[in-house]
């Protein structure tokens, strides 16, 4: 019985996610926007080329967000509020001292982690594994306080980072820009490392070993809480490194970081709450839906956000375990 | 029979979960070196006391002394950290790893990793796990997780194993093999050993001394023969409550 409801549900996901890698194409007809020629098919791969290369940012922040729902079972909607930082921190070295935005990462993610570290020891130690509402409401509140105190130092207005604007031509007709490409190689780069990490070295699998069952870890010699800071402290450097790499592609301000959550919890919806490898996988699938209907759709790009909405309502209701991630108990 | 060292001192240790009182100023003291029992009907307070002896659950009030030191209020790694390493009533072991890395998981971080690889091989052999090295815990069957487990507990050589119901869900072969080994333990390395079992045989005819909890409370202690006779108890099993 349970078996054939797990095989309807994944079946369902497929149907929904065909439909809505078509319904852009669809609409694209109906409004025109869609033409049969080499121009335009052309642009379409360029468009999910340009999707690929962002959806490999996106995986690498909702790859924190996982992390720390993994371990903790927390749900940290602060954490787009730590992408948002990450740009300004990015910002910030690059306009006051000069330094290039890729480079600064080696300033930028060791703050990243201390602030990590910093917001579980003070705010977040105290209430793991008690009700689900409390870390919730904290974390709701440390992305306000977030958001105020950037606005407070660098008003509302949009900043931008010059960087890389030129496209690199792949073909005659199809241009990715750099700054994608570099993102996206910095992105596959920072992920592929932090999986390795917790794969093979012994603190990354006692971070997988509390994620599995914090209680044996307890008795096995492992200081959970320890664990917790570190994990945070990935999380808030995925944060930030995502920032730092989104910065250098769009405008930011303070209120950016909101749209970010979103989409990180799209993703880790998509690819199973706490699994690594479905964050990777669900960061780029959001991502591609994303760039086609900002491609086809009139009027798209103001419209990308129903993508994160209705993948995270969708697969809630459909499957939310998600691609990957565990049955639910 | 000259009096034994004392491995475990605990002196009225408390712990209420609100209204319940599940451990309720309990009193004993763990021989060194020995077989220990601890029985009780069900919700006693049995597991709550390991709970408490490993500080997986804070006490309210009372003492536990290990070697001279109190450690409540210690967290749960550093009291493993000291030598005290337990079992679960219901097997807790990491489903989504390898019964090779499980046994790793249990291994101080301060100690080389060639050294925790091999001793994690000796004690598979030691519960014959070793050909499912490479099986994913939630693949073994109940009683191979309980071995697991046991090994597990075992990978730090710890000086106090308490082992919540080790019988529970075991064919008896693997049950023997077990017993077999907690007496290796016992006889030849010199461990403590304390064991939390509903299945009398097993108190009966391995441990040297029982303790008997009722409503979180030590009704009585001593010989498991002397226990069987003991009125409390028959009243505690048995009795109209
Ligand atoms: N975390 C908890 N929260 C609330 N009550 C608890 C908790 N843990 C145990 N209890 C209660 O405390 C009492 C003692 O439980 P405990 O598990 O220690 O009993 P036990 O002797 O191990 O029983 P069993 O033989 O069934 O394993 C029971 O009434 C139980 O319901
Ligand atoms: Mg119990």
């Amino acid at each position: 019985m349970q078996e054939k409801a797990e095989i309807r549900s994944k079946y369902w996901l497929a149907v929904f996610l065909v439909a809505a890698y078509t319904i852009p194409f669809g609409v694209g007809i109906y409004t025109d926007n869609v033409f049969f020629d080499l121009q335009w098919l052309a642009d379409l791969t360029t468009v999910i080329l340009n999707g690929i290369m962002q959806g490999g940012v996106y995986a690498m922040f909702a790859v924190g967000l996982t992390l720390i729902f993994g371990v903790m079972r927390i749900i940290n909607v602060a954490h787009g509020e730590l992408v948002m930082l990450g740009a300004y921190l990015t910002w910030m070295f690059f306009f006051y001292v000069g330094v290039d935005p890729l480079l600064a990462l080696f300033i930028t993610l060791p703050i990243a982690f201390c602030i990590g570290l910093l917001i579980q020891k003070l705010l977040l130690n105290a209430v793991v594994g008690g009700p689900e509402l409390t870390p919730l409401l904290i974390t709701f509140g440390l992305g306000l306080t977030i958001i105020h105190i950037v606005e407070a130092i660098f008003t509302t207005d949009y900043r931008t980072i010059p960087y890389a604007p030129d496209a690199f031509q792949l073909t005659e007709t199809i241009a990715v820009s750099r700054s994608k490409i570099i993102s996206f190689v910095m992105a596959a780069f920072i992920s592929i490392s932090v999986f390795v990490f917790l794969k093979l070295h012994r603190l990354g699998k006692a971070i997988r070993a509390t994620a599995q069952n914090a209680d044996v870890a307890m008795v096995c010699g492992i200081n959970i809480f320890h664990i917790y800071m570190i994990t945070s402290g990935l999380a808030a450097a995925l944060a930030v490194a995502g920032g730092a790499l989104v910065s250098i592609q769009f405008g930011f301000n303070p209120e950016t970081g909101v749209l970010y959550t979103l989409q990180a919890f799209a993703i880790i919806v998509l690819g199973g709450r706490g699994h690594y490898i479905g964050a990777l996988i669900g960061g780029v699938m959001l991502a591609v839906i994303e760039s086609l209907i900002s491609f086809m759709i009139p009027n798209g790009t103001a419209m990308v956000e129903i993508a994160s909405y209705g993948m995270m309502v969708f697969v809630l209701l459909i499957r939310p375990r998600g691609l990957m991630g565990p049955k639910e108990n | 029979m000259a009096e034994a060292e004392i491995a475990l001192d605990i002196q009225n240790l408390k712990k209420y979960f609100g209204g319940i009182k599940a451990v309720d100023g309990c009193t004993f003291q763990v021989p060194k070196g020995q077989i220990s029992g601890l029985i009780g009907p069900n919700g006693s307070g049995k597991t709550t006391t390991f709970n408490l002896l490993t500080g997986v659950l804070e006490a309210d009030s009372g003492d536990v002394f290990y070697n001279g030191e109190n450690i409540v209020g210690l967290r749960p790694y550093e009291i493993f950290n000291r030598g005290i390493s337990r079992t679960f009533q219901i097997t807790r072991i990491y489903r989504e790893m390898t019964v090779f890395e499980n046994m790793l998981s249990a291994s101080s971080m301060k100690i080389p990793v060639r050294e925790a690889r091999e001793r994690a091989e000796q004690l598979m052999e030691f519960v014959t796990l070793t050909k499912l090295r490479g099986e994913y815990g939630g693949n073994l069957s109940y009683g191979q997780q309980k071995l697991l487990e046991f090994a597990r507990a075992l990978m730090t050589d710890p000086d106090l194993i308490l082992l919540d119901e080790p019988a529970a869900g075991v064919n008896r072969t693997l049950l023997n093999n077990l017993l077999e080994h907690i007496h290796h333990l016992q006889e030849d390395q010199g461990k403590t050993v304390l064991i939390v079992e509903h299945d009398m045989n097993v108190i009966m005819n391995h441990c040297e001394k029982v303790f008997v909890l009722d409503y979180g409370v030590k009704i009585a202690e001593g010989l498991p023969e002397d226990i069987q006779k003991n009125e409390d108890v028959i009243e505690a099993y048995f009795g109209h409550r």
